[in-house]
């Protein structure tokens, strides 16, 4: 059991090897961890500028790519300035 | 799961298993493209197959890149393999060349 | 819900791939195997940096080097459908759980947050427009997928710096 059951129709960020953070509602996932992910935005980081959500809709990201994937307060979450968020963009994963 | 379609092409609607999605039979003796693993790019005429995607290829030839640009190939530099064996657990993609052209960006949002 | 069960439910509809290798394929999806191995038609493939294209009659992936797969929104809602005749089990087994089996109309969603997350997502499933048959369907996704065309890549670009 992977634990991610737990983690369905809530919000989730996801990592991605390519280092891209993806936001959404995790609906499903299989053995590979590939998972669907509803109503998705990415969150671009920029060090000039504030965070740049880019939305995406429904995605199916395969479980080999994927980093992490971490559950979302989405109170906390909507807290967030996210205009006024500055971060360096994550690097790939390095193989 | 057991139900094997041989040479069957019923484009995967019911069946979620079957020997393969994919059927190469009506490449062969047409010039395919096919793109590798690690970013290589090569095209040939497609003389057989196996269920592992292992590919023979005649007339091959590779589309060759730039050293400082690696996924940029040219469409123009080539060089000649002749038959060559295509290993199937690195192939990326396979398309007939037939139809395969390079076009302007066709997104640009009017 | 199954990632594959969706991807089998999106078949004859429009998607994008984009590949490990950067690139990313516009088509309809003909069909799909349990590995993932897609089979697209009609297919506009971008490069890594996004300023070139090609257009393809056909192409077949390999599963295993698919990054990730989007898709029409509508799709999710369609497999609903047979996921009740197939899956009876996952079902009864989120049931069993309690809380959040109630079918998943979160009213949040990305229109909630205040960082710009309602560009145009929100109303986007409840329907309007879909009603013109596939090739308006196409479009949509054409245009969709367009804009992610140009602008993803940049987007990779500015996380590789």
């Amino acid at each position: 059991m992977s634990g991610l059951e737990s983690y369905i129709n809530h919000t989730v960020s996801i990592i991605t090897a390519d280092g891209r953070n993806f936001i959404g509602t995790l609906k499903g996932f299989d053995q590979t961890i590939n998972i669907i992910i509803d109503e998705c935005h990415e969150r671009v980081f920029s060090t000039t500028s504030g965070i740049e959500q880019i939305v995406l809709g429904l995605h199916i990201i395969r479980g080999d790519n994927i980093a992490v994937i971490g559950l979302i307060d989405e109170t906390i979450d909507s807290r967030l300035d996210l205009a006024n968020i500055r971060g360096e963009p994550l690097g790939p994963v390095v193989h | 799961m057991a139900d094997k379609k041989v040479g069957g092409n019923n484009d995967g609607k019911e069946k979620r298993r079957k020997e393969s999605i994919l059927d190469l039979s009506k490449y062969l003796e047409k010039q395919i493209r096919v793109k590798f693993a690690g970013g290589r790019e090569a095209s040939g005429i497609l003389k057989g197959y196996d269920a592992l995607l292992n590919l023979v290829m005649d007339n091959t030839v590779e589309y060759l890149r730039d050293s400082d640009e690696p996924y940029k190939l040219t469409e123009d530099s080539t060089r000649s393999l002749g038959l060559v064996v295509c290993r199937g657990t690195a192939l990326v993609l396979i398309c007939p060349q037939d139809g395969v052209e390079s076009i302007a960006n066709p997104f640009i949002t009017q | 819900m199954l990632p594959l069960s969706l991807l089998k439910t999106a078949q004859s509809h429009p998607m994008l791939v984009e590949l490990k290798n950067g690139e990313t394929y516009n088509g309809h999806l003909v069909s799909c195997d349990s590995w993932m191995n897609i089979n697209l038609r009609d297919v506009i493939c971008t490069s890594k940096d996004g300023d070139r294209f090609w257009r393809m009659p056909e192409c077949y992936i390999r599963g295993s080097t698919i990054k990730y797969l989007r898709i029409p929104d509508e799709v999710i809602d369609m497999v609903k459908e047979d996921a009740q005749a197939k899956s009876r089990n996952r079902t009864e087994m989120n049931k069993n759980r309690g809380g959040n089996s109630s079918q998943n109309q979160r009213g949040g969603g990305g229109g909630g947050r205040p960082g710009g997350g309602n560009r145009n997502n929100a109303g986007n499933r409840s329907g309007q427009g879909y009603g013109g048959g596939p090739s308006n369907n196409a479009m949509r996704l054409g245009g969709a997928a367009g804009q992610q065309g140009n602008r993803l890549p940049h987007a990779a670009k500015n996380n590789r710096k």
